[in-house]
């Protein structure tokens, strides 16, 4: 079977560090956090935490995210394209404000409350040839990169639409403060001080296709691995696995890889599995840094919104700093701790979720037109 | 594009409100663990044995996915009570998967699609275009919809539990059988397809099911 080179060809994105993805990526590379504290968001509670800033709704946002999408491609039209969402809540905002209202189930839509919200919105705007959603906690738009990289690979559908996409609710921030995992301050990943994540909200979209364009990134590779260890502790052999399946995927060597973008969420757990599993498998030790103390952890949304974030970095060879980290727990890490130019040729992208559900991907710099091997 | 698959072994169950026996005390001998299952847990244990799946992909499939655990943070929210960790840890959609990997030590790819009415499609889909890869591979649909007051939304559901489970790889050979997207019995729209299929296998011959990408 022939295999195609798969290739973002166009990119959107809000979420709390940015309207666009230009502003993400300069508030990236300054090191300006979008996360703030908010007093009224959940009850008893003072989380930081990551709202989109915007005077439109966060559906509205999606909507614009997608059209941005079409004007800067080539395609007149989605009726090519296969849809695929990554999402972790759906539609649980509006779930939420429905039954707050009236204690009772009875008022609440069933196409507004599932992961097939998005779907259902965008299709009252666009045509898509088919549609697919993942729900995978955290790596949701992670796996929906992977599955559009599989499917194109196999020359099964002409181009995919990738949206990840999860917006803030009561669910998940008091579930996370449940688990005693919040922090109140922006999140300080890998950092020994550390003191946990910042729930946040993101819509990232990416236009995947197998013709190379202008300032294109190749997705070269992907990843999945399961713990198989317990719901919400990874295991560093789960992510060790990984990351080895994703460099096997794109048939290159971990000396190649010149940047991590980490999972680093800021919590005890996740950043110390994480290192272990990164010091086990880059014996060459590339430049290592999460930018979610910039955006947050945007749930479902994180692996498509750190894709752009790793498009951005190849497409302007320069690696970001660890926004807050002070002093690394782990030596054996050779973190980023300050912005630079730097020759980036291969980026590798860590997800992980609860359920010790891993997904990591490789993206290269195209460097000449040649669409198979 | 069509991709034939060949059914291996497949299983399903189904109640109006509640599966009465899944065998977990003996497919899950730790009672720390069973405690802490749901029931998707448990049917996805339980038709994963009946399938005798021991190690590889899985493609799982559920349109509402954790309801209990979802409508137990919602009334906890609305109360002002505080969220029962346990609660929260298991109402991801890929819960399920998750303890069935844990049980198994299955640390391969396990996939979760959720996808409204077309959920067991999806799965389908994207498990015939995985399944180009050689591998045999998992396939599963499972709702657990037995919640206190679902009353004040079902409207259609018979069956507010079930599940269903395809082992399946990859065949050349001709189609033996459609996939049929009726639902007399109305099972949630999310399962009837995989639920079709599983109902009108005959064991007595090869079972081919053609997917339409």
């Amino acid at each position: 079977m022939t295999k195609n080179k798969v290739f973002i060809t166009s990119t959107s994105s809000i979420c709390c560090a940015g309207e666009n993805n230009t502003e993400l990526f300069n508030n990236i590379i300054n090191s300006k956090s979008g996360i703030s504290r908010e007093t009224d968001f959940f009850y008893n509670s003072k989380p930081a935490i990551g709202k989109i800033k915007s005077d439109k709704t966060f559906y509205e946002n999606l909507n614009i995210q997608c059209q941005n999408i079409l004007n800067d491609s080539e395609l007149e039209n989605f009726h090519d394209t296969l849809l695929i969402v990554g999402s972790s809540v759906g539609g649980m905002k509006y779930t939420e404000d429905s039954f707050f209202k009236t204690s009772n189930y009875k008022e609440i839509d069933s196409t507004q409350h599932g992961i097939d919200t998005t779907k259902n919105i965008l299709n009252k705007n666009f045509n898509f040839y088919d549609d697919i959603s993942f729900s995978t906690a955290c790596t949701s738009s992670a796996n929906a990169i992977g599955y559009a990289y599989e499917v194109l690979q196999k020359g099964i559908y002409k181009n995919a639409l990738v949206v990840g996409i999860d917006s803030l609710c009561q669910t998940t921030v008091g579930g996370f403060l449940s688990l005693g995992v919040l922090s109140s301050n922006p999140c300080k990943p890998f950092d020994v001080n550390r003191d946990g994540m910042n729930v946040s909200e993101a819509i990232a979209c990416l236009l995947l296709e197998t013709t190379q364009k202008e300032n294109s990134t190749e997705v070269c590779g992907v990843g999945y691995s399961s713990d198989a260890f317990h719901m919400t502790q990874p295991h560093p052999d789960g992510s060790q696995t990984c990351m080895q399946n994703a460099l096997n995927c794109a048939n290159i060597k971990y000396e190649q890889i010149d940047y991590i973008n980490a999972h680093g969420t800021g919590t005890i757990a996740n950043d110390t599995s994480e290192a272990q599993s990164i010091a086990k498998v880059f014996k060459n030790k590339p430049k290592v840094s999460s930018t979610k103390s910039i955006t947050g952890h945007t749930l479902g949304a994180a692996g498509a919104i750190e894709a752009i974030i790793a498009d951005m970095v190849i497409q302007n060879q320069t690696i970001p700093t660890n926004t807050f980290l002070d002093d690394a727990q782990n030596k054996d890490i050779n973190f980023s701790n300050e912005t630079q130019n730097s020759k980036v040729n291969y980026i590798l992208s860590n997800s992980f979720a609860f359920g010790g559900n891993n997904c990591s991907l490789i993206f290269g710099k195209v460097e000449q037109n040649n669409n198979e091997y | 594009m069509n991709i034939n698959l060949e059914i291996l072994k497949c299983a399903y169950i189904y109640a109006p409100t509640q599966i009465e026996e899944l065998n977990t005390k003996e497919l899950v001998p730790k009672m720390v663990t069973r405690r802490r299952l749901t029931r998707a847990s448990k049917i996805a244990i339980y038709l994963n044995s009946l399938c005798e799946f021991e190690d590889g992909r899985i493609i799982f499939g559920s349109a509402y996915g954790e309801l209990d655990a979802t409508s137990s943070i919602l009334n906890s929210i609305n109360s002002k009570e505080q969220i029962s960790p346990t609660s929260f840890q298991n109402s991801v959609y890929n819960t399920a998967v998750s303890y069935l990997s844990m049980i198994n030590k299955n640390k391969n790819e396990i996939m979760t699609i959720s996808n409204g009415d077309n959920t067991s499609l999806n799965v389908l889909k994207s498990g015939a275009i995985k399944a180009i890869d050689g591998d045999t591979i998992l396939l599963m649909g499972i709702e657990t919809l037995n919640i206190p007051n679902i009353e004040q939304i079902n409207r259609c559901i018979n069956f507010l539990e079930c599940g269903v489970a395809l082992k399946v790889r990859v065949t050349n050979e001709k189609a033996t059988m459609n996939i049929d997207n009726t639902n007399k019995n109305h099972f949630p729209k999310s399962i009837v397809s995989m639920m079709n299929i599983a109902k009108n296998i005959d064991t007595n011959k090869k079972n081919i099911i053609e997917i339409n990408i």
